[in-house]
C-alpha cells in the first residue's frame, strides 16, 4: 500500500501556474472566427467563380444549347461541392466530446469512414461534372473552327482531363485515403483497448 | 452571456485547470503539449457549459471532455509533426522527489493510452464507478485495469530505486 500512497503523493507534486482565464476565453473567440472566416472565404470564392462564368453567358450571349447546359453544369458542379463542404465541415468539426471515451472512439470513427466515403465520392463527382461542362461548353466555338483545330483542341483537352483524372485524382484520393485511414486505424485500436477485457 | 454560466465556469476553471493538466501531463508528459491540451479541454468546456445537463456530475463530464481531447491528439500530432513543437524548458531537477515525480510521468506516458487515463483519474482520487462512466468501461474492467497498472508502475519504480 505504501506504493500507492507514494504515487498519488507523487501525483499531486506536479503543478503549473494557472493561465489567465481570460487567455482561454479569447482563444475560443479567435477559434471560432478563424473557422467563420475560412467558411465565408470558400463560399465567397466558388460564388465568385459562379458568378464569372454567369457573366460569360450574359456576354458572349452563347447560341447553342451544348454551350449553356456546359456552362449550367459547371456552376451545378460548383454548387454541389459548395453545399456539400457547408453541410459536413462544421459536422466533421463538431464532435460531443462529453460522451464517454468508449462513446466517442465509436462515433469518431463513424465520422471518420463517413468523410473518406464523401472525399472520394465529392471529387469523382465534382470532376466528371467539370470535365462534362467544358466539353459540352467548348462544343459551340470548337465546331466554328476548322475540322483540324477542333480535333486539336479536343484532343488538347481531353489529354489534360485524362492527365487529371488517371494521375491527379487518383494520387490525391491515395494520399487522402491514407491519412484518413491511419487515424481510423489508431481510433480503432484505442477503442479496442477499451474493448477487448470488456466483453 | 449569461451571468450564472459565467461565474460557475470561473469555479470550474480554477477547482479543475491543475486536475486537468495533470490529466493531460499524464497523457504526454509534456508540459507545453499538456498546457496545450488543457487549454482545448477548457474551450470546449466553456463552449458546452450551456449544454451541461446534470445528468453526470459536473467532474465526470469535465473529465471527460478532458479524455476525449487527449484520445483525439493523434489526429493533431499528424497535422503538427512533433519536430515543430517548442522544446521543453528543462526544469532542474532539484531533489530526490522531483526525480521520481518525472519519473512517475514518464512511466504513466509509456502505458497504452486508455491504460494512461485510468490512472490519471485513479491518482486524482476519482471514484472507480466515475472513472468507469468517463470511459464508457464496467466498474470490475476499471477495478482489475487499475490493479494491473499499479502493479506495472510498482515495478518500473523497483528498478528506479536499485
Amino acid at each position: 500500500m505504501t506504493i500507492n500512497i507514494n504515487l498519488k503523493e507523487l501525483w499531486n507534486e506536479q503543478s503549473t501556474v494557472i493561465p489567465d482565464q481570460k487567455e482561454i476565453l479569447e482563444k475560443a473567440d479567435n477559434f471560432r472566427k478563424k473557422n467563420l472566416r475560412k467558411l465565408v472565404l470558400t463560399n465567397i470564392l466558388l460564388l465568385l467563380t459562379s458568378a464569372f462564368i454567369g457573366f460569360i453567358w450574359y456576354y458572349y450571349q452563347p447560341e447553342m444549347i451544348t454551350t449553356k447546359l456546359g456552362i449550367v453544369i459547371v456552376i451545378l458542379a460548383m454548387i454541389i461541392f459548395l453545399c456539400c463542404y457547408n453541410l459536413m465541415i462544421p459536422e466533421l468539426k463538431k464532435s460531443d466530446y462529453s460522451l464517454s471515451s468508449s462513446e466517442y472512439l465509436k462515433k469518431l470513427l463513424g465520422l471518420k469512414e463517413k468523410q473518406k466515403f464523401l472525399q472520394t465520392t465529392m471529387l469523382n463527382i465534382y470532376f466528371i461534372m467539370l470535365s462534362a461542362g467544358i466539353a459540352l461548353y467548348m462544343y459551340e466555338y470548337a465546331s466554328r473552327m476548322k475540322m483540324l483545330w477542333t480535333i486539336f483542341t479536343y484532343g488538347l483537352t481531353f489529354l489534360w482531363i485524362a492527365i487529371n483524372w488517371f494521375y491527379f485524382r487518383p494520387k490525391s484520393i491515395k494520399k487522402q485515403d491514407k491519412a484518413i485511414n491511419e487515424l481510423i486505424d489508431k481510433f480503432g485500436n484505442l477503442s479496442n483497448q477499451l474493448y477487448k477485457e470488456d466483453q | 452571456m449569461d451571468n450564472n454560466i459565467k461565474i460557475s465556469f470561473e469555479e470550474i476553471y480554477s477547482t479543475y485547470w491543475q486536475k486537468v493538466f495533470r490529466l493531460s501531463m499524464g497523457y504526454v508528459n509534456d508540459i507545453d503539449k499538456a498546457k496545450d491540451l488543457s487549454q482545448e479541454t477548457f474551450i470546449a468546456v466553456w463552449q458546452n457549459l450551456s449544454k451541461f445537463r446534470n445528468e453526470s456530475s459536473i467532474g465526470t463530464w469535465i473529465f471527460r471532455i478532458a479524455s476525449n481531447h487527449c484520445l483525439r491528439l493523434i489526429e493533431k500530432e499528424r497535422k503538427m509533426p512533433k519536430g515543430d513543437m517548442p522544446e521543453d524548458l528543462k526544469e532542474e531537477i532539484n531533489n530526490e522527489n522531483e526525480g521520481k515525480k518525472d519519473f512517475l510521468y514518464k512511466s504513466i506516458s509509456e502505458l497504452p493510452e486508455t491504460d494512461r487515463i485510468i490512472i490519471s483519474l485513479e491518482l486524482e482520487e476519482i471514484k472507480q464507478s466515475e472513472i468507469a462512466e468517463i470511459l464508457g468501461l464496467s466498474e470490475a474492467n476499471v477495478r482489475v485495469r487499475i490493479h494491473r497498472i499499479k502493479e506495472k508502475l510498482t515495478k518500473k519504480f523497483e528498478s528506479y530505486d536499485d
